[in-house]
């Protein structure tokens, strides 16, 4: 045997071996924790451990970005196009979150006036071409029961009344349309006057023929005064935003701004049957 | 067949303006396609033509609003005549001219209109019919024919509204 291969060595070696395989034994995975010196030695490399994961980070980042500078352009189109089907998804969403809302409302208006008209629900799905008149058609006709000058309103307010109605169709004339005429009043003073539209691009309205010592401020609320007999009492109309004299000298003109957002409108009540058309609930403005 | 297809294109503007073109009105009005389709075809075509395809224009659109009918055929009857009267004098080609002609025809035409509402009692204060109708949509017509002139001009000359030889 040579010489480096000493008995001496070799039991040793032996030794070695087997302290370390009976070290190997007990430091098994799930041992309850860590010995004094792998705890230490854990702890003091932790930061250059760190500091050397970061730089090599960097590194590997630095070489992806180039390498992957080539494939950016179509990995951008792609993600584009992701963003771009995730938009849609997202305003779908948003549109189907929005018609439930309006048509929530629709309902509790519905079951709030339940005993004074009952309403059909109808859909916009036209105007007239014209930037003169405020003509809306809507999607409900004679044979769900409409007939002409039934009144039109949102849970916000009066929108108008019906003016020509075919089988599946009705055309509804806006309270902004330079012929509607609506009687009115003002909820908190009582006095009466006649609503008329201007055109239907201002979407504004106007009180007319108010007597000139009567008080007519900013922000008082119009409604329905029940007279002329198309449109039921108290419903409300609008808000006024301006005062003036009329040429005349007898009258002054309020300008009033509707509720109800007469450009914008989806889907509307048309007041079918009128039950009780004196003892309407309070009625409420935006 | 020259009119059938500009009749259909009437149709089609009264369509656009009758639903799209609500959700894109600006200050209120809708711009008056129908009435730049009029303008193109009278600066083009002369005043006879102009006039009477003017007028079934307007026709159209009438029978379409289903009320007045006859309001807008007259007043596009006109304008389809006083444009056909700039025909001879101006350059076919310029965009910029058609714009302006088509302005300030569109103020007419709304003037015209506004003097038949007059007409057919209904009564618009002068100070809303000319801020809020009648000077915002012949702008906005206005501003419409740079992107629809060239395909009608380039139609007109060699498409569907060429003039077929006798």
């Amino acid at each position: 045997m040579p010489r480096f291969v000493s008995y001496k060595n070799f039991f040793l070696l032996s030794v070695l071996v087997g302290i370390t395989l009976l070290v190997m034994r007990f430091t098994h995975l799930e041992r309850p924790q860590l010995t004094p010196m792998e705890a230490a030695i854990k702890d003091s490399l932790a930061p250059v451990q760190g500091a050397l994961v970061r730089i090599a980070e960097t590194f590997r980042n630095g070489t992806e970005f180039i390498s992957s500078l080539g494939r950016l352009s179509e990995e951008n189109k792609a993600l584009k196009e992701q963003v771009s089907l995730l938009k849609g998804q997202l305003y779908l969403q948003e549109e189907l979150k929005q018609e439930n809302k309006r048509l929530k409302e629709l309902l509790q208006y519905q079951d709030r006036y339940k005993q004074n008209f009952s309403v059909r629900t109808a859909a916009v799905i036209g105007r007239d071409p014209g930037n003169w008149f405020g003509i809306v058609t809507l999607n409900k006709g004679s044979k769900d029961g409409i007939v002409k000058n039934m009144p039109v309103v949102t849970p916000s307010g009066l929108v108008g009344k019906i003016v020509a109605v075919s089988q599946n169709t009705s055309q509804l004339m806006l309270i902004s349309d330079p012929r509607s005429g609506v009687g009115a009043m003002v909820q908190e003073t009582r006095v009466p006057g006649v609503l008329e539209g201007t055109t239907a691009g201002t979407g504004e309205t106007r009180l007319i023929h108010v007597p000139k010592d009567t008080q007519l401020f900013d922000g008082q609320t119009i409604i329905t005064s029940g007279i002329g007999g198309t449109f039921p009492k108290g419903i409300p109309i609008g808000k006024i935003t301006g005062v003036s004299n009329e040429p005349t000298g007898l009258f002054k003109t309020a300008t009033v701004v509707p509720f109800a957002d007469l450009h914008r409108l989806e889907e509307v009540l048309v007041i079918t049957t009128i039950y009780n058309p004196d003892i309407l609930p309070p009625t409420e403005g935006n | 067949m020259r009119s059938i297809v500009f009749l259909l294109l009437i149709i089609i503007a009264l369509l656009l303006q009758s639903t799209i073109f609500t959700f894109l009105q600006v200050a209120g009005v809708k711009p008056d396609l129908i009435l730049m389709l009029v303008v193109f075809n009278g600066f083009l075509r002369g005043s006879r033509e102009g006039a009477f395809l003017g007028f079934l224009a307007g026709l159209a659109q009438d029978i379409f609003s289903g009320s007045y009918i006859g309001l807008n055929a007259l007043t596009k009857m006109l304008a389809g005549y006083l444009v056909g009267l700039a025909e001879a004098r101006f350059y076919k080609e310029s965009v910029i001219i058609v714009s302006l002609v088509t302005f300030m025809v569109g103020i007419l035409n709304q003037l015209a209109c506004y003097v038949l509402l007059f007409y057919l009692n209904i009564e618009v204060a002068p100070f809303f019919a000319l801020g809020q109708v009648i000077m915002p949509s012949a702008i906005y017509t206005g501003l419409m024919v740079p992107l629809t002139y060239w395909k009608f001009y380039s139609s007109y000359e060699k498409g569907w509204l060429r003039e077929r030889e006798p």
